[in-house]
């Protein structure tokens, strides 16, 4: 037991974190699109092309800060690719986010082939990994300090975008628009609500916030390129954006349940024997429960609602018989 | 009345044909722009991919072995779509009908014949019980059956993991897996240094028998008309949600057996690492074969055709990287899925044609 109890460590929570942001981000932007109506299943891929293209640009601007901004673009202009596909040539977005994921894992591969050789995986020395940084007072508060502080700007930023989508979704006017918008959207058109900029404005968002998580383990995490990078991060996401019901503080504690998953099923292959995988099979279990759940409310609100207008409709027929 | 027929099958086959095309343009830029001989390129992709250049020394045969199991999981995709179904859990079956397989492969030992026929049974009860799930979730509960098989898929990956790891480990060596299956378990190939054989004659009797069952019996029918329409099914008397479970049942069982075949055919074992997304390249043969099974076959070919003629073809004569084969099929989903670009052209090109004929015709009569 006592080796057990050994595994909880501010190192594990550190890695936990760590592990948890690409997939916070690309969750973000996974919710923010389900919230606009639009399923997008390509995170993995745009997750994949912010990895290549952030290390790439890192490489040729020789700052990785720029990487990272180029990474996002990159992403962005993928969703945008999306969004104009989807709109103007109704072009199906599930087969679109299959084709996607399929030709970004193969075209990384092949580009960095072409360009560096039969290699699987590229770095160069001159690359340089983001830095971490250590949040002046925050880093002297006993216990919570070392948990909240050291990590890169990437981390913070997640976080930051957390707080920014919360505030925009619920609290303004264009938010509210758009979660009409995937409410239901003819209604929201015959009120005079621009969809189609909404639905392009978040596949955008979220096509920028993905490959920004990509580029998070490329030149954030690690510094090279391997094929398939993400591995599968960007389907975790898409679970994660479902665990947290697409509102962005579930999104925030469902990325982290992924990642504490993750960095405990390593940390528990050292110190114990139970079986690594399945602590991570926890947080997948618990996504597929919550889609039962969901589905289960909405049945049972549907039934409530219908029984509802039974009754009201039997009142009314007691209140005038002659009709 | 044939005429008829003739044109509803060139509609069908043409925006994938067209599809295929694109692809093969964009790869020929792509081999543009690394400066290598285009047309060189392509012979030695077709002929690596689908050429013979004696009898036993066949690469087709080769593609043929690796086109199995992607024709069974993509009629698996092809049997849950046409009822409505929109169910990309092929993968997690496929995973789990392997493993099904490969674990009764070493842990019983029967006589051959009744061995692999255990085998495949036994892949095949696991994968129809893993679709059953998202099936029953759906019908049910209403639970969206994409998200529901996305997760059994991690899920299944996961479980295949823990099992290669711990329970099924042959050896402590450094990559895990099981045990090599008994002898009588393995299916028999048809030449030797080659593993195309018995799997792939399964596959075909897949075909045949989805092609049948869909387009031939009262219960595929039920289940096509539950796909097209759940109301006007509804209205006809046909229980769509038994429809669409019976439907998630087969879907699971042809992507377990796939699991199974290669199982027994190919690997002989099961180890870390292995599905490599043979799932989506069911689902993508489905989407590009016009879900329907003979086009699943014929796409399923071409695709590891491509693979292979990449793989042997352009990176070993041409130092063309292989990725250059996953890439052209990625590219032709995308124009498949884009069909409507094409379809406005079609449409502007058989207006000029007909209006051309007429005109002819103008001119004979007078």
């Amino acid at each position: 037991m006592e080796g057990f109890f050994s595994v909880f460590t501010v190192e594990l929570l550190n890695s936990g974190i760590r592990l948890a942001t690409p997939i916070l981000l690309a969750a973000l932007g996974g919710a923010i699109c389900n919230q606009a109506g639009v399923l997008n299943l390509a995170l993995e891929s745009k997750m994949l092309l912010g990895a290549f293209v952030g290390i790439l640009a890192a490489y040729y601007l020789g700052n990785s800060y720029g990487g990272l901004l180029v990474a996002m673009a990159a992403g962005g202009l993928l969703g945008l690719l999306f969004a104009f596909l989807y709109h103007k040539y109704r072009v199906d977005l599930v087969i679109l986010a299959i084709a996607f994921n399929l030709i970004i894992v193969e075209l990384t591969v092949f580009v960095m082939r072409a360009m560096f050789g039969n290699v699987g995986s590229w770095s160069d020395p001159s690359i340089v990994r983001i830095p971490d940084i250590q949040v002046p007072l925050i880093k002297d508060i006993p216990f919570l300090g070392p948990i909240l502080s050291g990590y890169n700007i990437i981390v913070y930023f997640s976080w930051l975008v957390t707080i920014v989508m919360f505030i925009v979704l619920y609290k303004m006017r264009g938010g509210r628009h758009l979660r009409a918008v995937g409410e239901n959207k003819s209604a929201a058109e015959t009120v005079g609500i621009n969809a189609i900029l909404l639905q392009t404005l978040a596949l955008v968002i979220s096509g920028a916030l993905a490959a920004l998580g990509g580029a998070f383990l490329s030149i954030g995490h690690l510094k090279l390129f391997t094929r398939n990078m993400s591995n599968g991060r960007g389907w975790i996401a898409i679970a994660a954006a479902m665990f947290g019901v697409n509102h962005p503080v579930g999104v925030f504690l469902a990325s982290l349940f992924f990642g504490f998953a993750d960095a405990f099923s390593v940390r528990v292959q050292n110190v114990t024997d139970l079986p690594p995988n399945l602590v991570k099979l926890l947080p997948n279990v618990a996504t597929l429960l919550v889609l039962i759940i969901i589905a289960l409310r909405s049945k049972i609100a549907l039934s409530m609602a219908r029984r509802r207008f039974r009754s009201q409709l039997r009142a009314e027929e007691a209140a005038n018989p002659a009709d | 009345m044939n005429n008829q027929r003739f044109r509803k099958l060139l509609d069908s086959i043409l925006v994938p044909l067209l599809a295929i095309l694109s692809g093969l343009v964009v790869m020929g830029i792509l081999i543009l722009i690394l400066k290598k001989p285009l047309f060189e390129s392509y012979a030695v992709l077709f002929s690596k991919g689908f050429g013979c250049e004696a009898y036993g020394n066949c690469i087709f045969i080769t593609t043929l072995e690796r086109a199995t199991p992607i024709i069974l999981t993509g009629l698996s995709a092809v049997v849950a779509f046409r009822s409505g179904m929109f169910s990309i859990g092929q993968e997690g079956q496929y995973l789990l009908g392997a493993a099904a397989a490969a674990w009764l492969g070493y842990a019983i030992h029967l006589p051959p014949i009744l061995h692999p026929l255990v085998l495949i049974i036994a892949g095949m009860l696991v994968g129809a019980g893993y679709g059953w799930i998202p099936g029953i979730l759906k019908v049910k509960l209403g639970v969206n059956e994409l998200l529901a098989t996305i997760m059994l898929n991690s899920i299944a990956a996961l479980i295949i993991e823990y099992l290669v790891q711990f329970p099924m480990r042959g050896d402590r060596s450094t990559t895990a897996h099981s045990p090599v299956i008994d002898e009588s378990a393995q299916l028999m190939s048809f030449l030797p240094g080659s593993k195309w054989g018995v799997g792939f004659v399964i596959a075909v009797i897949a075909v045949i028998v989805i092609f049948i069952y869909l387009w031939h019996t009262k219960h595929g029918y039920e289940q096509r008309m539950a796909g097209q329409s759940r109301k006007f099914a509804l209205y006809g008397g046909i229980h769509s949600d038994n429809a669409a479970i019976r439907a998630m049942l087969i879907s699971g069982a042809l992507a377990g057996l796939a699991g199974a075949i290669e199982v027994m055919g190919v690997h002989r074992r099961i180890m870390t690492g292995f599905s490599v997304g043979l799932g989506f390249d069911g689902l993508t043969s489905a989407i590009l074969g016009q879900t329907h099974p003979i086009g699943v076959f014929i796409v399923a070919i071409l695709f590891s055709g491509l693979k292979l003629g990449a793989q042997l073809g352009l990176q070993l004569n041409l130092e063309i990287p292989r990725e250059l084969g996953g890439t052209i099929i990625g590219f032709i989903i995308l124009f498949v899925a884009a069909g409507k670009l094409y379809e406005e052209s079609i449409v502007r090109v058989r207006d000029w044609f007909t209006r051309r004929r007429g005109s002819n015709l103008k001119g004979e009569s007078r």
